[in-house]
């Protein structure tokens, strides 16, 4: 059990700030996902945490002490590498093993660590062979194991699932969230997959160039989004953005918010425009549809809007988010929302 | 199937045609001649006069006191070289992999030795080693060490030229091993780290055995050139004092006029022995190192 936390971290790279005045907790048994484009720095926090690549100023708390001294062997903290890093030399059990035999652990009960972890992930046929024999989504496993075994209170994981198929990646998602309930410990875990980010974590970790945007839980940092960054990273789609005309404020809908229909619709913004694309996801089909300039994405049940028809839409007042120049979210309470709102009356 | 035209039978083996005409001219031919005139009583002036004499020549060697000498002195020769080159060069390596400009520079200092002629070299260190002028005895002597004979007794004389060839191959090897290891992804290394791993367990299990292929080509090499060190001999002590630095090329070499026939066999037994280890080796090592 362990919590986690960053007071004003900085992380430099040859002279370049890559992390900036980062503050962030971690509470005690939560599972926290870090999310973000690639290069924004969420491997380098993974990183901080274990030990191997120490914060350049600030200092990273766990469980309250500062950890700055303590060497990552001992910080009780089991990380899952981006490209696994399992000992090439080694076979799959003796690189399971390999941290338990350092921590002289019992060979009884090493060998029964081994034997229920390997079953875990399905390695169980493959203890003898070497690294270089497996594949890529077995190596991936025998990372997991890895740190599975050593029971740590912190977990940190690089993108674990990156290179498994989508039905074995489904089951492993679960069989994590699994393991998390079972072990209450912390897990950090850094994943592009947004529909893993969303179904895995209590708190999302929403990281740019170094700085975080939000730090919520999954239905708020979809649903109220702190700036225009988060809006338009989480969801697939992302959220559609438009032009205000004014001040230079943005406003945005969720492709899934807005009415669709032959007709016009009484909704707070209407507007009629022609069918670009469509594409056929299943049980909802993606249409984009151009208005004027800009072009907008809608997700609809009804999948039977042909290319070039004309369609009205419509989206309810509350579904409908306001960014000012800078991108950040103008909220109910800012004194001129209803004003900018106003505007969008007659788009 | 199309069947092939004769042309398309043959591009193969007139591809490779040159090549295998140059390794047969200077290797196969050689090799084989140097067979067969080990079964010659040979005869310089007149080779008419020259007599086919069987095993004769062998009978000989495997009788000769002299013979068991330098092959003796080879074998210590080459254990000596090989295990302190790989020990001091694993060192090196292992100190200079951190790719600093300092680092760049001492490495640069250990492979000089390498670029310069092994001959310049030995009359070098001739010069060092020697008893009362040179200057390592002058050294141990101000530092109030004991001082040494050096070349010029039988006691130190082999030990005297393994320094000499070990302090001119090591940059050499030491290039090989720090490519090596900084070969190795550094992730490997955190990993450890946070296995809690203790410095050595990390060398003897995970950088020993992933530079393993390459310490078994240093083996193989060393042990092959050392089995056949000529230059060092010849220069620094003429296989003396006593034959104590009389090793098997360059007994090989004292019969080039006096008996071709007899140095000729004794080549042969070389070449055998040399085969013999490498088998052995390339068995051994097959299990232990590590390809990835
Ligand atoms: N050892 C290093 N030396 C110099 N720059 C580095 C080093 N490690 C990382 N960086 C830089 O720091 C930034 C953040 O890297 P990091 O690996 O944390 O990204 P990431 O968020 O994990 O990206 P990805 O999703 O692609 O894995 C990048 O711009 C990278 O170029
Ligand atoms: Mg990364």
């Amino acid at each position: 059990m362990a919590s986690i936390e960053f007071v004003n971290v900085t992380k430099e790279f040859e002279k370049k700030d890559i992390i900036k005045d980062l503050n962030l907790t971690i509470k005690d048994g939560t599972f926290t996902v870090l999310v973000g484009p690639s290069g924004c720095g969420k491997t380098t926090l993974l990183r901080m945490i274990a030990g191997i690549g120490p914060q350049s100023s600030g200092a990273v708390l766990i469980n309250g002490d500062d950890v700055t001294a303590v060497a990552p062997g001992k910080r009780g903290v089991a990380m899952v590498f981006q490209n696994y890093a399992i000992y090439p030399t080694m076979s799959v059990r003796e690189n399971i093993e390999f941290g338990l035999k350092n921590n002289k652990v019992k060979k009884e009960e090493r060998n029964q660590l081994v034997e229920s972890i390997s079953a875990a992930v399905g390695l169980t046929d493959y203890l003898d062979r070497k690294p270089s024999t497996l594949s890529g989504g077995q190596r991936q496993r025998v990372a997991l194991a890895r740190a599975m075994v050593k029971e740590p209170s912190v977990f940190l994981m690089d993108e674990p699932l990156s290179n498994l198929d989508a039905k074995l990646r489904a089951q492993m998602r679960l069989d994590l969230i699994e393991l998390h309930k079972k072990l209450g410990t912390t897990f950090v875990y850094v994943t592009h997959d947004q529909v893993e980010a969303m179904s895995m974590a209590d708190t999302i970790v929403l990281m740019n160039n170094g700085l975080i945007q939000q730090e919520a839980a999954p239905e708020e940092i979809y649903h109220e989004p702190n700036n225009l960054f988060v809006a338009q990273f989480i969801g697939t789609p992302p959220m559609n953005i438009g032009e205000l005309g004014v001040d230079g404020v943005k406003f945005g809908f969720r492709p899934e918010s807005a009415q669709t229909s032959d007709t016009p619709v009484d909704e707070y913004l209407s507007m009629e425009g022609e069918i670009a694309t469509r594409e056929m996801l299943g049980s909802e089909t993606l249409y984009q549809m151009k208005y004027k300039d800009s072009a907008f994405m809608l997700k609809s049940n009804y999948a039977f809007y042909k290319v070039n028809q004309k369609i009205h839409i419509g989206v309810p007042e509350d579904k409908i988010y306001l960014f000012d120049s800078e991108g950040t979210r103008i909220r109910k309470d800012h004194e001129r929302y209803s004003s900018y709102l106003e505007v969008l009356r007659g788009y | 199937m199309k069947k092939k035209t004769f042309w398309e039978t043959c591009r193969p083996y007139v591809m490779i045609g040159p090549a295998m005409i140059g390794i047969f001219l200077f290797v196969i031919y050689p090799m084989l001649y140097l067979v067969y005139l080990s079964f010659f009583k040979y005869n310089l002036l007149n080779s008419a006069m020259s007599r086919y004499v069987g095993f004769e020549n062998y009978i000989q060697i495997f009788n000769r006191p002299d013979f068991y000498k330098s092959l003796t002195n080879t074998v210590i020769y080459t254990g000596g070289v090989v295990v302190l080159t790989m020990l001091i060069s694993l060192f090196f390596a292992v100190w200079l992999k951190k790719q600093t400009r300092l680092n760049y520079i001492i490495q640069a200092g250990i492979f000089t030795p390498h670029i310069i002629s092994i001959v310049s070299v030995s009359l070098v260190w001739l010069w060092l080693m020697e008893p009362n002028l040179g200057f390592l005895n002058f050294a141990l002597e101000k530092l109030g060490l004991p001082t040494s004979q050096w070349l010029q007794s039988s006691k130190t004389a082999l030990f005297s030229i393994i320094i000499v060839s070990v302090w001119h191959g090591i940059g050499y090897y030491v290039l090989i091993l720090v490519a090596a290891l900084q070969g190795i992804s550094p992730n490997i290394y955190e990993a450890a780290e946070l296995d809690n791993t203790s410095r050595f367990r990390v060398f003897r299990r995970i950088t020993l055995p992933l530079i393993s292929p390459q310490m078994f080509f240093i083996l193989i090499i060393m042990t092959i050139g050392s089995f056949k060190v000529f230059d060092t001999v010849r220069i620094m002590t003429g296989g003396g004092p006593n034959n104590a630095t009389n090793t098997l090329v360059y007994y090989i070499y004292g019969f080039r006029t006096t008996n071709i026939g007899y140095a000729a066999a004794t080549g042969v037994v070389l070449m055998v022995i040399i085969g013999i280890l490498t088998f052995i080796y390339f068995r051994l090592m097959s299990k232990k190192v590590h390809y990835q």
